[in-house]
């Protein structure tokens, strides 16, 4: 597993290559935690390389996300996967995230 | 009537993937789509996972016992653990606006809803699972 992270129109954007599940976890909320100490205030999460995430890895973007409102920041997720996408629909996430299809529109729309 | 095959691991979290890649495996000959290979791989481990850290406590010397069969129309995935059980009828509800944000309880739910079948043993240290194939 791995995070880049770029930046897009004065957007930072990671891109998370990997599964996301228990035991990739720790690394990527390291990761974010680095963006997080920084005060980060909107970060796109692009999950086109991800096509395996646990309920551990829905609890570490969960955690990022807490972790981020308590600051002001915003996330939000794009290009996910099917299937992933039918994960965050049965945990209900879907409510709680800003999910978007494509990370182009995640960027250029956040407002 | 199907073989069952038991596997026996201990309570360690790097040991989780090797017991769903071993039933995958298994199954390759029937030629299984992605959706189906996603839902058994996440629904093991997720089984697995609950019975090392809420059933056993993560304690490395407690073990986890998997038997399982494969049928032609389906798979069917025992996982029990040495613990003491749960109430698996009364678990909060993780899509709750109060539980929404807590950082553990979809485990179950997950399971409950990309499985066919799905029962607890009583004192719930034992949860069968069974997925159609086609």
């Amino acid at each position: 597993m791995t995070v880049k992270t770029d930046t897009k129109s004065g957007l930072l954007v990671c891109q998370i290559e990997g599964d996301i599940d228990i035991n990739s976890s720790p690394d990527i909320k390291k990761a974010f935690d680095k963006l997080i100490s920084k005060r980060s205030p909107k970060i796109v999460v692009n999950l086109s390389g991800v096509s395996y995430v646990d309920s551990s890895g829905l609890a570490t973007l969960v955690e990022i996300l807490k972790n981020m409102r308590a600051y002001g920041g915003r996330i939000r997720l794009s290009n996910l996967s099917p299937r992933v996408k039918g994960l965050f629909e049965i945990t209900k996430l879907d409510k709680l995230f800003e999910i978007l299809q494509e990370e182009e529109e995640a960027v250029t729309t956040f407002i | 009537m199907a073989d069952k095959i038991f596997i026996k691991i201990p309570s360690e979290i790097r040991s989780i993937k090797n017991v769903s890649s071993r039933i995958l495996a298994d199954l390759e000959p029937h030629g299984l789509d992605d959706d189906h290979i996603f839902d058994i791989r996440l629904c093991v481990d997720e089984a697995v996972r609950n019975a090392i850290v809420h059933g056993n406590k993560s304690k490395k010397r407690l073990s986890v016992s998997i038997a399982y069969s494969i049928y032609p129309d389906r798979v069917e995935v025992e996982v029990s653990d040495e613990g003491a059980g749960f109430d698996y009828d009364n678990l909060p509800d993780p899509t709750t606006e109060e539980n929404i944000m807590r950082n553990s309880g979809r485990g179950v739910l997950i399971i409950r809803k990309l499985m066919d079948r799905v029962e607890f043993r009583a004192p719930g240290n034992v949860v069968r699972m069974v997925k159609y194939l086609k």
